[in-house]
């Protein structure tokens, strides 16, 4: 063999490792990057940790070495990214992100579909896909979603007495609501303030901004029009905010709400003083957990319920991973978000009860509880699948959205207070957010 | 050639080689004038690099649209804009005003129970050193803890606090602590209090430390009762360093961010909105940095006057140990 020869070989022999690093990741093959340390940013907490533990089966099979740069709250980690943006100091590959906070980084993070195999996405929900997609480019790859569906203590509705008592003052038999309606009926039925609560919701942040939206929609409104006019203070916008604020003021919830966010209201029925609540999946091994909750074993979950447009509420969102432009070793972060929603890893976090956004992993994780004997996490899966599949709605991808709902959501808690009309309110805040949307460029 | 400014020619130029030994001349000739500016350098440096520079980046991105997730708009010039828009914003005067109420009441509870807790633990003979470590545990936490611990603490309907009402029979209401305009502010109030009075009493209990036996026991001689000696020598004793734990803690409470972000993030309908929890948001949240930088720059005329104001009362305080009033 002539020397020339051999060095064509060898060239050849060293490309076919640089092409298939090159191309997409398909299922299962998680690529080689010996001695690369692939720079990180992730979201931390007590529920997301399981899943980091996994980190060093891929770094055993690719060889690479995981640096996790940050580990905080969603909140903080976009104000870390958001500073990096401004500052240029983007060197770092993957993030984790959210569908409702990707609209606003840009164009920092690549298009996964031009890194991730076709065969890859196809195991997604593709719902879920298309809400993880912004501007036509799928920037994240999800982890796992968030949608939500009503709790509920099943004694109460079991209960002889509750029931002819609720039949003789509304007209119709008391059972799990259907409608926003029923949800409110059955709210002010059991209210005994101070010591219980019909129902309860989030009252302050974006928290209280997506419940409102998700209202609007199910009574037909919607946050803009198709020339991004502010219209949330249409008819439709009134009567949505008019159902919190008939709650609150007729005592049916509790009087703190408009400072409650997600652990309040969690906490508030596990305490056992509500009897409904409206939340997602993530609670429900809480909820049934007797170590944890006074109504552990008494918790029943139905649909989220429809609005007077025959639409059921589902504002929803996922957790995702990201990869950024600037990323030196595109293959190996690609590789790694491929790996850490992989199927193994969605059936490790649905073990402790986060939605998974893969479809065969909804089917296999009900088989499994049932084997278990689970029932109570197989009707979860059932419920929170259908909404997923059925409901689910993002809110505008637009970078604006958390602009927009921080002029929202001080008007509607000013509702709930009494400081002003559900109509004033909504029209403060259409003048506010057209503002925003002006200053924005879409006016 | 060079020529002087009449046009003159006086010579030839140095060759660029000579000007070294000129330069080490010229050290040599004026060093004792020079050696201070040597030895401040770093220190001026430093001060430039860490103080001087950003407050001069921030200040020229109030005048832009500057936005975090589009770093190009920092080239963008719009004069006052932001300042003018700012100034016809009633939110933010609203929050203006808060932040002083704030700052008056949490100074002011924090320099009285201070002085009691500073007085109490001077009296006692025994366990004083370990007392004055619990003192301290209050602000051994972090701000975000101590905002997690009293936002359940003040929850209307699984708190600790509305349960031991009910249950004591003072109330059979859930009291909404964190939704009630006033309540809501005595609720963040409380908690900065909680955390932060220790600071008073240190300091106070230090000047209790540092303060000389004569003057004390030469009024008793004279017949002062224990009121008399306490307003009339402990207090204006004890007045210069209460002032400056008052200028530390105003700066402190001024920028107040973690617990009310906590508690209840300025909510509900901004009754407990103060200048940071605004700030924060329009500078993170809505990643509107030029803006927020605009309201930092007018909060900082807040926290200038409390300085100011404090170090005012400080001199006079001072000035009146001395005898000069």
């Amino acid at each position: 063999m002539s020397l020339n020869a051999f060095k064509t070989m060898a060239a050849s022999a060293a490309l076919i490792p640089a092409l298939l690093a090159g191309t997409a990741f398909a299922a299962g093959d998680y690529g080689s990057f010996e001695d690369y340390t692939l720079r990180v940013k992730l979201i931390g907490g007590a529920q997301y940790e399981p899943l980091y533990a996994e980190i060093s089966k891929w770094e055993e099979a690719t060889g690479a070495t995981v640096e996790i740069l940050s580990r905080k709250n969603h909140f903080e980690l976009d104000r870390e990214i958001k500073q990096d943006i401004a500052a240029g100091t983007l060197d770092w590959c993957v993030g984790s992100n959210h569908t409702s906070f990707a609209p606003q980084y840009g164009n920092i993070y690549v298009d996964l579909r031009d890194h991730v195999s076709g065969d890859v996405l196809a195991g997604f929900v593709p719902l879920v896909l298309e809400h993880s997609t912004v501007n036509d480019r799928l920037v994240q790859l999800p982890r796992h979603s968030d949608v939500s569906n009503l709790f509920y203590i099943k004694s109460l509705y079991q209960d002889a007495d509750n029931q002819s008592q609720f039949a003789a003052e509304y007209g119709y038999d008391l059972a799990p609501p259907e409608t926003w309606q029923q949800v409110s009926d059955q709210a002010k039925f059991f209210a005994n303030p101070p010591d219980f609560f019909g129902t309860q919701f989030v009252g302050k942040d974006e928290a209280i901004t997506g419940r409102f939206y998700e209202m609007l929609v199910a009574e037909g409104g919607q946050l803009f029009n198709d020339g991004w006019e502010p219209t949330f203070n249409s008819e439709a916008g009134v009567r949505a905010l008019t159902w919190f604020v008939d709650l609150y003021q007729a005592g049916a919830v509790p009087a703190g709400v408009p400072n409650y966010l997600w652990d309040d209201t969690g906490l508030g029925f596990a305490s056992g003083t509500v009897a409904m609540n409206l939340d997602w999946g993530g609670w429900s091994a809480f909820f049934n957990d007797p170590e944890n909750s006074k109504v552990a074993g008494d918790v029943g979950l139905t649909r989220a319920p429809k609005g007077s447009a025959g639409i059921r509420t589902g504002w929803s969102g996922s957790h995702t991973f990201s990869v950024t432009e600037t990323c030196d070793n595109k293959e190996a972060a690609a590789s790694f978000v491929s790996f850490l929603t992989d199927y193994d890893r969605q059936m490790v976090e649905a073990r402790k009860g986060l939605l998974p956004t893969r479809t065969q992993v909804w089917d296999d994780a009900k088989a499994e509880f049932r084997a278990d004997g689970n029932d109570f996490l197989v009707t979860v899966f059932e419920t929170y699948q259908a909404s997923m599949a059925e409901d689910a709605f993002t809110p505008p991808l637009i970078p604006e959205w958390i602009e927009v709902s921080n002029v929202l959501w001080p008007q509607l808690q000013a509702a709930m207070i009494g400081d002003k009309s559900a109509k004033e309110a909504l029209d403060e805040a259409a003048a506010d957010a057209r503002i925003v949307m002006e200053d924005a460029g879409y006016l | 050639m060079i020529e002087t400014a009449r046009g003159r020619a006086v010579g030839p130029a140095p060759p660029l080689r000579r000007r070294g030994p000129d330069l080490i001349r010229y050290i040599r000739t004026h060093q004792t004038r020079l050696t201070p500016v040597l030895l401040l350098a770093p220190a001026i440096l430093t001060m430039l690099f860490v103080v001087a520079m950003p407050l001069a980046f921030s200040l020229w991105t109030s005048l832009t649209p500057y936005r975090l997730t589009r770093p190009e708009t920092i080239e963008t010039f719009i004069g006052l804009r932001n300042y003018i828009r700012l100034f016809q914003d009633e939110d933010f005067w609203a929050a203006f005003g808060r932040t002083i109420l704030f700052l008056a009441i949490a100074l002011n509870v924090e320099f009285l129970l201070g002085l009691c807790i500073a007085l109490l633990i001077n009296k006692i003979t025994w366990g004083q050193r370990m007392l004055r470590t619990i003192m301290m545990f209050p602000m051994m936490f972090s701000p975000i803890l101590v905002g997690f611990q009293f936002k359940f603490i003040f929850n209307d309907n699984i708190g600790i606090l509305n349960n031991a009402l009910q249950s004591l029979g003072i109330t059979d209401q859930a009291i909404a602590w964190l939704v009630d305009g006033r309540l809501a502010m005595f609720s963040i109030i409380f908690a900065e209090v909680w955390m932060s009075t220790s600071v008073f009493a240190i300091l106070l209990l230090a000047g209790l430390f540092a303060m000389p036996r004569d003057p004390i026991e030469a009024a008793r001689v004279d017949g002062c009762n224990p009121w008399q000696v306490f307003r009339h020598i402990t207090l204006p004793f004890l007045m210069p360093f209460a002032f400056i734990a008052m200028t530390i803690r105003s700066l402190d409470v001024a920028r107040a961010y973690d617990i009310v972000a906590v508690m209840t993030d300025g909510g509900p309908a901004g009754r407990t909105e103060l200048l940071w929890t605004m700030i924060a948001r329009t500078g993170y949240e809505n990643a509107r940095m030029g803006q927020a930088n605009a309201m930092a720059y007018i909060s900082t005329i807040l926290s200038i006057a409390f300085t100011y104001y404090f170090f005012t009362k400080l001199v006079a305080a001072r000035r009146y140990m001395g005898g000069a009033e």
